[in-house]
């Protein structure tokens, strides 16, 4: 039987029937079994993705040779955090990820004083069985069934829990840091974060590893903003350039409540990521905004959703790329309105930078109106940088050089300021001018 | 005995081109396979090398899968319970009283086969279900070296020409519906316009389906030699009939090194009554070629009829400096469905395209724009610009954009907008509180809206357009 199940070809390398049966009876509490189980039956039930799929047309699902990469139990806990940043003093929370297991510090006492809950899912399971029942695999994961979510639901080797409790504020926010140092690493992390009504709070993700030590990540995010909450979420994906990033993440925010999102990716061979965002009651208000450059042979494909459930809702959706050398950037993306969803207004707006021929850059974006009294619209534009202020910059003695770095930075600097961290904007610029 | 009267009970209000014209037909019993084909190409007359093209492209379809990724839905098309071909008989003694019966409908059709009364400057080509019936002004024409007449007579008379150019902007198994229509085409205009000519009269194709279960399989090839410009006008209509009917055309552009192109439809097939029944399925491939260097295609479409539209008029920009336009309103009322766009396609160093997009969606249709701008890294300093809007009146239809975008030169630039909205409620409040009722204003509004597209269509069509829309509008507000 487990046989001809693993011949076939809905299981994703060895992540197949007796790899989840060792897992789920190691698995401790009754509540992550049963939604690890619930994962497992719609990953089994969904076909592999293809090419043929639009959604993939333009990424080969198959150059993420998940095959060639080892699954890492599920991580332990360790007594002590793992390389330690100058810039963690800038959190309440710190959380280091690494192949040998994961340490959460508590910098402020703010876990101690249990004003606010991080911890691995195993234990949130255990303490607030509740609110994990409620948000694990929850209503945030709007389109149906997907493969890579269902895998990360079924294999989640780390799973993270973040509950922010009804009006508090957490005022330097929580780091979530991943630093994979091994050779073929498969990490599949899931993190969780419930924003109660009227709380406050700042997420960071950052995700690093050496340029030749490949490795791959199957991540999947749920965000809940509750009513008249703020959530503030920005990842930073700097995976080695030999490393493969399939991400898959989804949000929902409720009434009065606001999400800023803020998503930099210029790590990674190749990267294929969904943001999925639910504008689900009235006066919820979503800022998606991106980050991409692909240079030398590097892939970035991003897919975002801003889905409008509701009437009088509001997003807005800015995502700036780059491509050089030999570089592929696919963005796809989709303003949906529900049919009754009136009164919404919601823009995506698309740039792309086409730094040299040779380099490509897709953009796709949408807009699927079911209701009438709303106002949407999009706008997508290529280019290269503008002649006139190059010869500007160089005819004050800049270099061609100099003068390309400047206005890359510029034309990246109305998302880099978006990120509140002072040496997070540092690193990115830093990221992005190695690039050119 | 032929029954000469037409039948007017099909007429509704909205849809004034709905009668029948009762004639006998000639028609080949329903069903599709080899022996149609060549029973096709041997009503025409056509020469042994025509029959085996059909055949091969025959062939070819019957290894294809329908498309589905369209966003229109729709029952499974039987193929095999289609007519391919009906013309009206002429058989000698009826033969006069047909031809006068054809005058009649095209002239109620507003469409003057006679050339007394024809508008001066223009020629007319007029295809009756699967046959060419009249084409007129050829001989005026004729004298400046224009062909102007029916693909069926060039294929007999200008093989040569049809040869060399034939298939070769939509090659046969280009799509399904292309392959099926390169099989069992019967009828569509053949234009040649020689060098440094610019054609003096517009040249008009004016398709009607009449028959019953019957598809209609139009093929149009024009090209512009040299230097020279043509401006070419289509419209459509068919009765109001509650079976779905299929139209699959395929149109062949090409341009020569500064030829200019003007292609203007204004597509008013069925649509179907208000519960969805019956229309026109028009599932056509327009694609035009810009071979030489600084030639132009300009396509201009208003779109109000069939239950269902899909299609794609789009520009291969490969002469370097040339020019592709495309213009398009889109109207959907009651439970039509409409997927229609353009493709640019950039290969020539400094091409420019615009793409103006309207859609109008209302009752309970669908309506949408798919439209691929793409720059191949060959396509230096080419230049492309959207603009596509779409306007929702009520709260069931739905209107859809899907635009992609691919560029592979650091030169280009590319500029895409699109909104979607509900109709201006300060501009309807404007009109109206200077006297004029909702229907009126909402036909203001919507004629505003479309005013970029509708002045890039030839004159006598624009005033024809802009009467088409107010009359489609009616009954779709409140």
């Amino acid at each position: 039987m487990t046989q001809s199940l693993q011949s076939s070809d809905v299981f994703v390398a060895s992540l197949d029937a007796a790899r989840f049966q060792d897992l789920e009876t190691a698995g401790a509490t009754a509540l992550v079994r049963e939604k690890r189980k619930a994962a497992f039956e719609a990953y089994r039930a969904l076909p592999m993705p293809t090419v043929r799929d639009e959604e993939w047309r333009r990424t080969d699902p198959d150059q993420f040779r998940i095959a060639d990469f080892q699954w890492l139990p599920v991580l332990p806990k360790r007594s002590a955090p793992a390389g330690e940043h100058a810039f963690d003093a800038s959190f309440d929370v710190v959380v280091s990820v690494t192949e040998d297991g994961y340490h959460i510090a508590d910098r402020a006492g703010l876990l101690a004083a249990g004003t606010i809950v991080v911890a691995d899912l195993e234990t949130a399971a255990r303490d607030h069985g509740a609110l994990v029942s409620a948000h694990v695999q929850g209503p945030a994961l709007i389109e149906g069934e997907r493969k890579f979510t269902a895998l990360n639901g079924a294999f989640w080797n780390f799973g993270l829990f973040i509950h922010v409790p009804r009006k508090v504020e957490v005022p330097n926010g929580i780091l979530v840091r991943y630093q994979l140092g091994c050779k073929g690493s498969l990490l599949v992390p899931k993190l969780v974060v419930v924003a109660g009504e009227g709380s406050s709070a700042k997420v960071v993700e950052m995700f690093e590893s050496g340029d030749d030590k490949p490795v791959m990540c199957i991540g999947v995010r749920e965000l809940y903003v509750e009513q008249a909450a703020r959530l503030q979420v920005f990842a930073l994906q700097e995976w080695g350039r030999s490393s493969f990033h399939i991400g898959e993440d989804w949000s929902r925010v409720g009434r009065d409540a606001q999400i800023d999102w803020v998503t930099l990716t210029l790590g990674s061979q190749a990267s294929k990521m969904t943001m999925g965002c639910d504008v689900s009651a009235p006066n919820s208000n979503a800022y998606l905004s991106g980050l991409f450059f692909a240079d030398r042979d590097q892939h970035v494909d991003q897919r975002t959703l801003q889905q409008h459930t509701a009437p009088n809702t509001y997003s807005n959706l800015l995502y700036k790329g780059a491509v050089k050398d030999k570089g592929h950037s696919v963005y796809q993306g989709i303003i949906g309105a529900s049919p009754g969803a009136i009164k919404v207004d919601a823009y995506q707006m698309n740039n792309n930078l086409v730094l040299n021929t040779g380099a490509k850059a897709d953009s796709l974006p949408g807009l699927k109106i079911d209701a009438d009294d709303l106002k949407c619209s999009h706008g997508s534009t290529m280019g290269n940088l503008d002649p006139d202020q190059m010869f500007y910059l160089k005819s004050r003695g800049l270099s061609d050089v100099e003068a390309r770095r400047m206005l890359v930075l510029a034309f990246f600097e109305e998302v880099i300021t978006k990120v509140p961290y002072a040496f997070l904007q540092e690193r990115v610029r830093e990221d992005v001018n190695q690039k050119i | 005995m032929p029954n000469l009267e037409t039948d007017s009970k099909l007429v509704t209000d909205e849809y004034k081109y709905g009668f029948e014209t009762l004639i006998q037909s000639d028609t080949l019993p329903k069903g599709l396979n080899e022996d149609t084909i060549r029973a096709i190409s041997a009503k025409k007359n056509e020469p042994q090398w025509m029959t085996d093209w059909r055949l091969k492209a025959f062939r070819r379809w019957q290894k294809m899968k329908e498309p589905k990724w369209a966003d229109v839905t729709y029952p499974p098309i039987d193929y095999q319970d289609i007519c391919y071909y009906s013309a009206p008989k002429r058989d000698g003694a009826n033969a006069a009283a047909i031809d006068e019966e054809m005058a009649r409908t095209f002239e109620r059709l507003g469409v003057p086969l006679h050339e007394r009364n024809g508008l001066a400057g223009v020629a007319v080509d007029a295809v009756f279900d699967s046959v060419s019936v009249a084409t007129t002004q050829k001989e005026k024409l004729a004298e400046l070296g224009v062909i102007f007449c029916s693909i069926t007579e060039a294929i007999q008379q200008h093989p040569d020409l049809v040869q060399k150019y034939l298939s070769t902007v939509v090659p046969v198994g280009d799509n399904f519906f292309a392959a099926l229509n390169s099989a069992v085409f019967t009828d569509g205009s053949f234009v040649y316009v020689p060098k440094g000519l610019r054609c003096p009269m517009e040249l008009s194709t004016y398709f009607r389906i009449n028959a019953e279960n019957t598809g209609q399989f139009e093929r149009t090839l024009i090209i512009a030699d040299e230097g020279s410009y043509v401006s070419y006008i289509e419209g459509c209509t068919a009765p109001s009939r509650d079976r779905n009917q299929l139209h699959a055309a395929v149109v062949e552009l090409i341009a020569l090194e500064g030829a200019e192109i003007k292609y203007s439809t204004v597509q008013n097939w069925y649509t179907g009554d208000d519960e969805g029944r019956g229309g026109i399925y028009n599932f056509v491939t327009k694609r035009g070629h810009c071979r030489g260097r600084k030639s132009k295609i300009s396509w201009t479409q208003v779109e109000v009829g069939s239950a269902i539209t899909w299609k794609y008029p789009s520009v291969i920009l490969e002469g370097d400096h040339s020019v592709g336009e495309f213009y398009s309103v889109a109207f959907t009322n009651k439970k039509m469905q409409a997927d229609t766009g353009t493709k640019m396609i950039h290969v020539g160093a400094n091409t420019r395209s615009t793409i103006v997009s309207k859609g109008i969606s209302a009752g309970h249709s669908r309506n949408s724009y798919r439209g691929l701008v793409q720059i191949l890294p060959s396509a230096a300093n080419a230049r492309n610009h959207t603009q596509c809007d779409s306007m929702l009146i009520g709260s069931t239809c739905s209107a859809n954009t899907y635009p992609v975008i691919e560029c592979e030169n650091e030169s280009a630039i590319t500029e895409h907008e699109a909104t979607t909205s509900k109709i201006s409620e300060e501009q309807m409040f404007y009109i109206m509180s200077r006297g004029i009722d909702e229907e009126s204003a909402t036909s203001l509004v919507v004629n505003g809206f479309c005013r970029d597209v509708f002045k890039e269509l030839p004159m006598e069509f624009s005033v024809e357009a802009v009467k088409l829309l107010e009359i489609k509008l009616e009954h779709s507000v409140g």
